[in-house]
């Protein structure tokens, strides 16, 4: 039963083989008959060409060539598809510049009928040839799998995948086999990969009577019964493949002695304790450090996303090997959070971590979505959705770079990255609402993880409301008032608002390379728009009346202040105001992410934000934000984000002490902030 | 034969095609465009950055009908996408010389 396919086309190659004689010998031709590329190998698919090179040993004359006309009609004539070429042995040695194709086809050749000493001519010459120009045809060959793997997408997860061309198909089996005619490397088993594709192909042939090699929709349907299982299955064998011909082609790349290369060789500075880079590969100093410290993996995967640097085949294969693996919650923020996090979430669901670390993904692992518009199995969709957004940074183009700017806005994009991870991971099951059962997936994810409240909030909020924006853009009147008000009720804060903007961004750009039309990019930032528009503008104005607050300490406190109060802070920041707010005056200094926060709670006066905002100043700090707030009973709620371009906090730490000192006693109205006279002008930049 | 052609206001688009699917006239084209009226464009600031806001979102509709029943069509029409407001958009109407069904090459108004 085994390797029933490979000996089908073997079994085919041989008939061929047989008709092939029979026609020669009814001829006599002055030519040799050589099978080269596909039949070659004797691998002929049901309705495949068949590769002939007719050896010559010069210019054919006119009954000779009308010898080979007939030698042909009459194998047309059989049913062969014959794709044929005359050369001499001498051409057969030469590079054709810009055309390979003969010199790689003549990697599998067979002789087959004609004067054998012809043949003998080729098989001296053409070793040599090849050793000659081992470096020239090894380099077009992975240039030619390189741009074949760009033109595809660099990926395997095509809903209707091109069995031979696309990245994962026959073609790359081909690479692997002709790199290891070119130079000697390692290579896993494939006998059970190729043979999955051999016979995916052949039914694929005999199903469309010719040589398709578009897997479709409809040939999906015929080839089995359960055609989502089936094409997951597919798409494991063809990570595998491309896995394997990704390695093969790194292992035989040439060192390449260009400014370009020198320049990516400068990327080894980047090498720590840990880990050493070369030619853009993160390796392991020491390989055996993952069996005894798995805590290497993870430090490996933050490398990984704050670099974006690929990982070595060796190290993969060690990733790969390790029987578990879980990062902490923390962790897991850190490394969303970084800017590369997609090349490392890549490497974690390549080496099969992202399964042990949440073997709820195994769900959507290769899954297809039959539609007509997602381009993507629902894990490749995912990633790509994130890395969209990673893209946008630094965007020009007009219509993108507000959301750009967005992105560069938000507080918290580990959170959206993680939701986006698993905003589709209910898809894996049957019933309709998948966003609900996502959501309800990454809760037990979360509980499992042990996030805290507030990230579990922010985050089942965005699964759930994921498709939210969609729909308002084409279903509501955005120049309604009704449906700003709706949009700001329904999300709650300002932020919530800006990362579910950036979820949808990131979702339908997705969905397929032109999903995401200057159309839709205006009306999806319209409706953010009128979004943040109605947050500002209602909140400032809308005071916090009898409030349903539960204690009646809580609402003594929110009393009055504006609702873009409670818009614009979390309820851990609310608590910690009203703590602050029991002895006033509160004062309070944080260092927030490069930058510094001041908050004041204290008995609203004349000129308190103008004299606080001249302490400030007074130590040489830039003042980038302001926010005053006041409630029903007088006290003033006024926060500051401040730079230190002096680092003169991180350099004393005991200013922080002298800074707040001032702030209190000019809150207290004991001193003019010394930046107000003439005699402490001194220290200002 | 008259050729119609409605750009209207994405939201719009459901009622429209409901109102249209309710006098019997179920097949059109629908596009996603965008483009401006008199108003031209405006300018929008957001966080001290100018974008220029000339192309607005809107929906182009557009079917052929036997000219008995174009104004009927256009009354549906205007009424189902009418909200009384600026940017309600216009409805165009052309004569259609003539109509060929590819599939068997039914002519004129029996290839609608």
């Amino acid at each position: 039963m085994q390797n029933l396919s490979q000996s089908e086309t073997l079994t085919r190659s041989n008939s061929v083989d047989e008709i092939v004689l029979a026609a020669f010998d009814r001829f006599e031709l002055p030519v040799t008959a050589i099978a080269v590329g596909g039949y070659g190998r004797r691998e002929l698919f049901p309705y495949s060409d068949v590769d002939l090179l007719l050896l010559n040993s010069g210019p054919l004359d006119p009954a000779a060539r009308e010898g080979v006309s007939a030698f042909l009609r009459t194998l047309w004539d059989a049913g062969l598809r014959v794709s044929q070429s005359v050369h001499t042995a001498a051409e057969c040695c030469v590079i054709h510049e810009g055309n390979l194709e003969l010199t790689i086809s003549l990697l599998d050749q067979r002789y087959l009928r004609g004067d054998a000493s012809r043949y003998e001519q080729l098989t001296t010459a053409f070793p040599k040839f090849l050793n000659s120009q081992r470096g020239a045809i090894v380099a077009h060959l992975i240039q030619a799998a390189r741009t074949r793997h760009a033109k595809y997408g660099g990926t395997i997860y095509h809903l209707e995948p091109d069995v031979k061309e696309h990245p994962g198909g026959l073609r790359d089996l081909h690479v692997i086999h002709w790199l290891r005619k070119m130079k000697s490397f390692e290579t896993e088993p494939l006998d059970q990969v190729r043979e999955q594709l051999f016979a995916v192909r052949s039914e694929l042939h005999r199903f469309s009577r010719r040589d398709n090699n578009v897997l479709m929709f409809e040939a999906q349907e015929a080839l089995s019964t359960d055609p989502a299982n089936w094409m997951r299955q597919y798409y494991r064998n063809a990570r595998q493949i491309f896995g394997a011909a990704t390695r093969a082609i790194n292992a035989c790349e040439p060192v390449e002695n260009s400014l370009f290369s020198q320049f990516r060789e400068r990327r080894s500075r980047l090498s720590t304790a840990d880990f050493t880079v070369s030619r853009e590969r993160v390796l392991l100093r020491n390989p055996g450090q993952l069996t005894h410290d798995p805590s290497a993996a993870t430090r490996l995967l933050l490398y990984v996303g704050r670099h974006g640097l690929r990982v070595a085949q060796d190290t993969m294969q060690r990733l790969t090997l390790m029987p578990s693996f879980a990062m902490t919650w923390p962790e897991l923020r850190r490394l969303l959070a970084l800017p590369h996090c997609v090349a490392a979430l890549r490497v974690m669901a390549e080496s099969g971590l992202l399964v042990k670390f949440i073997p709820e993904w195994s769900r959507i692992d290769c899954l297809v979505v039959r539609d007509f518009y997602h381009r993507y199995t629902v894990d490749e969709h995912t990633l790509v959705a994130i890395q969209g957004l990673e893209q946008l940074s630094g965007d020009q183009q007009s219509l993108r770079k507000r959301f750009a700017a967005l992105y560069t806005e938000i507080d918290h994009r580990e959170l959206l990255h993680f939701a986006l991870l698993l905003h589709d991971i209910g898809k894996g099951d049957a019933s309709g609402d998948h966003a609900r059962q996502s959501s309800v997936i990454a809760q037990r994810v979360m509980e499992r993880l042990q996030a805290p409240q507030e990230d579990r909030d922010t985050v089942l909020f965005l699964i759930e409301q994921h498709l939210a924006l969609s729909s308002i853009m084409t279903s509501r009147d955005l120049n309604d008032g009704a449906t700003a008000r709706q949009i700001s009720q329904s999300m709650g804060t300002i932020e919530r608002l800006k990362l579910l903007t950036l979820m949808t961004y990131a979702d339908v750009s997705a969905v397929n390379p032109t999903a995401m039309t200057p159309w839709r990019l205006e009306q999806l930032w319209r409706v953010c728009r009128i979004g943040l528009d109605e947050f500002t503008r209602a909140l400032a104005a809308d005071r916090i009346g009898a409030p349903d607050q539960a204690d009646a300490q809580t609402s003594a406190f929110l009393e009055g202040f504006p609702t873009r109060y409670l818009r614009t802070h979390s309820p851990a920041d609310i608590q910690r105001h009203q703590e602050l707010a029991r002895r006033p005056p509160g004062i309070a200094l944080d260092r927030l992410n490069g930058t510094y926060q001041l908050t004041v709670i204290t008995p609203d006066r004349q000129f308190l934000l103008a004299s606080i905002s001249g302490a400030l100043a007074s130590f040489g700090f830039n003042i980038l934000k302001a926010e005053a707030f006041a409630n029903r009973n007088g006290l003033a709620l006024d926060t500051f984000v401040f730079a230190d371009p002096n680092r003169t906090l991180e350099l004393n730490p005991p200013e922080a002490d002298r800074v707040r000192d001032t702030v209190e006693r000019t809150i207290l109205g004991k001193v003019m902030p010394p930046g107000s006279s003439a005699s402490g002008a001194a220290r200002f930049p | 034969m008259k050729k119609i052609e409605a750009i209207i206001q994405p939201h719009k688009l459901e009622e429209v095609k409901e109102a249209l699917k309710a006098i019997g006239i179920d097949g059109m084209t629908i596009t996603e465009v965008r483009g401006h009226g008199r108003q031209k464009g405006h300018k929008e600031i957001y966080r001290g950055m100018e974008y220029h806001v000339d192309m607005l979102p809107k929906v182009k509709l557009e079917m052929v009908v036997p000219d008995a029943r174009a104004e009927q069509v256009i009354q549906t029409l205007v009424q189902s996408a009418r909200t009384g407001k600026i940017g309600d958009g216009k409805v165009f109407v052309y004569d259609v010389a003539d109509a060929v069904r590819i599939r068997n090459d039914d002519r004129g108004e029996g290839a609608l």
